[in-house]
């Protein structure tokens, strides 16, 4: 038996709160779902266009962290990314139970509550900032790069499966997508390492 | 999987992607282990892909699905308790044989106590105890009340990266028991922990810095002393 860190929870960084969520603690688990939920929901939502299925994609995803025997490795990269990484994993494997296929456009007649646009969080503003700053640096990528990389990002597409989509050598796919990536560095200001 | 220079990174930007088929992908991070080239590659290319997620309008979870969530979470207790008690334990540390000794504890309570006291509140059933804290600012306090013990912590720091604090009960001629108390602090150096287990007999709480998982003897010695009795 082990008693609960009672700290004000709220108050802790994702780090520490992984750190009892590995311990037992079903409230820290609360506390990321406060913080990256509408993210995990967004992003899985994107993935498949369908809400129910995006619900369920989510609670996968958080299970699957509940579950988990592997402690949380920040080294590894942030929380953030960490539950994002679940919620795309859990959608690629309900597109590959064929259950839900990928969606980009499909329109969902059920209401979807969206960040209302005068949300004034400074969290809340900072994310719609860095979500144009996203949305444009991917838009003005062309066309063949911007496309390889939603398929494999929102398709969950492998190289190979995106090369016989559009009828690509494989490795035509691959270098579409890195030399997407590397003009995404640089126009969101992180220049690319000459490597040689 | 080519491991010249000249193809390396070649495949990191599909790799971040999620765009590798599970064997290249494996293949790709048994050379990525060896590779400074693609190790580079990946971590600049993910810093760009763990943005993506941005470009997906942004939604509110539905109603309901917080609670949809946490039912389901705390429907699988078993789970979670179940890992608890499997955390690797430690085995006893080369030096701890003197630590753990009378005379070694004596030692180090000797070089380390700075005037325990324990101070009453104004009821008789609860007592407030000041603790010691070596080697680092802040401070500690242990609070009893109806039999239980609450370690309370202030502008105390973290453990070292890779390690937890882990609390334990001193009872007299004996080795320190551990509780299976694994905590931090939050970024302000916060800590309110409680103590289980019985704590008749039991003459002190200490706190030691110990690996990922706790330890089933201390390996270091204490940063926090609360003398009980």
């Amino acid at each position: 038996m082990f008693r609960v860190f009672r700290a004000d929870l709220r108050s802790l960084a994702d780090e520490d709160l992984m750190a009892l969520i590995h311990d037992g603690e079903p409230r820290a688990l609360e506390v990321i779902f406060d913080r990256h939920g509408d993210r995990a929901y967004s992003l899985a939502y994107r993935m498949c266009g369908q809400r129910t299925v995006a619900e369920d994609i989510v609670q996968e995803a958080f299970l699957s962290l509940w579950r988990s025997g592997t402690r949380y490795d920040a080294a590894k990269g942030s929380v953030r990314s960490w539950v994002l990484t679940a919620v795309r994993n859990r959608a690629i494997d309900a597109f590959r139970r064929e259950s839900v296929t990928a969606s980009r456009d499909v329109a969902d007649e059920e209401a979807t509550a969206r960040l209302a646009a005068d949300e004034r969080t400074e969290s809340e503003v900072e994310r719609r900032e860095d979500a144009r700053r996203i949305r444009a640096a991917l838009g003005e990528l062309p066309d063949e790069q911007r496309k390889v990389i939603e398929l494999a990002y929102f398709g969950g597409f492998s190289h190979s499966e995106i090369a016989g989509m559009l009828d690509l050598p494989p490795g035509t796919v691959k270098g579409r997508m890195r030399l997407g990536l590397t003009k995404m560095r640089v126009a969101l200001g992180d220049p690319p390492r000459v490597t040689q | 999987m080519s491991t010249s220079d000249r193809d390396c990174g070649a495949d990191a930007a599909a790799y971040v992607l999620g765009g590798l088929e599970p064997a290249e992908a494996e293949a790709f991070r048994r050379h990525m282990s060896t590779c400074a080239i693609c190790q580079d590659e990946v971590s600049a290319f993910g810093q760009v892909a763990d943005t993506l997620h941005l470009v997906a309008p942004q939604l509110r979870t539905p109603r309901g699905l917080r609670r949809r969530v946490m039912g389901a979470v705390r429907a699988e207790p078993r789970a979670a308790a179940a890992r608890a008690g499997a955390r690797p334990l430690v085995g006893l540390a080369p030096g701890l044989r003197r630590w753990a000794t009378a005379g070694g504890l004596a030692l180090a309570l000797a070089a380390a106590v700075v005037g325990a006291t324990a101070l009453f509140s104004g009821g008789s059933s609860s007592k407030l105890i000041q603790a010691s804290v070596i080697g680092s600012s802040g401070t500690a306090e242990v609070r009893l009340s109806g039999g239980r013990a609450e370690l309370i912590l202030k502008g105390f720091p973290r453990p070292p990266a890779g390690d937890v604090y882990e609390v334990w009960l001193k009872r007299p001629g004996a080795p320190p028991s551990p509780t299976r108390v694994l905590f931090s602090v939050t970024s302000g150096g916060a800590g309110d922990v409680g103590v289980p287990g019985d704590l008749r007999g039991v003459r002190q709480v200490l706190v030691t810095p110990e690996p990922d998982g706790g330890s089933l003897a201390p390996t270091h010695t204490p940063v926090i002393v609360a003398q009980l009795r």
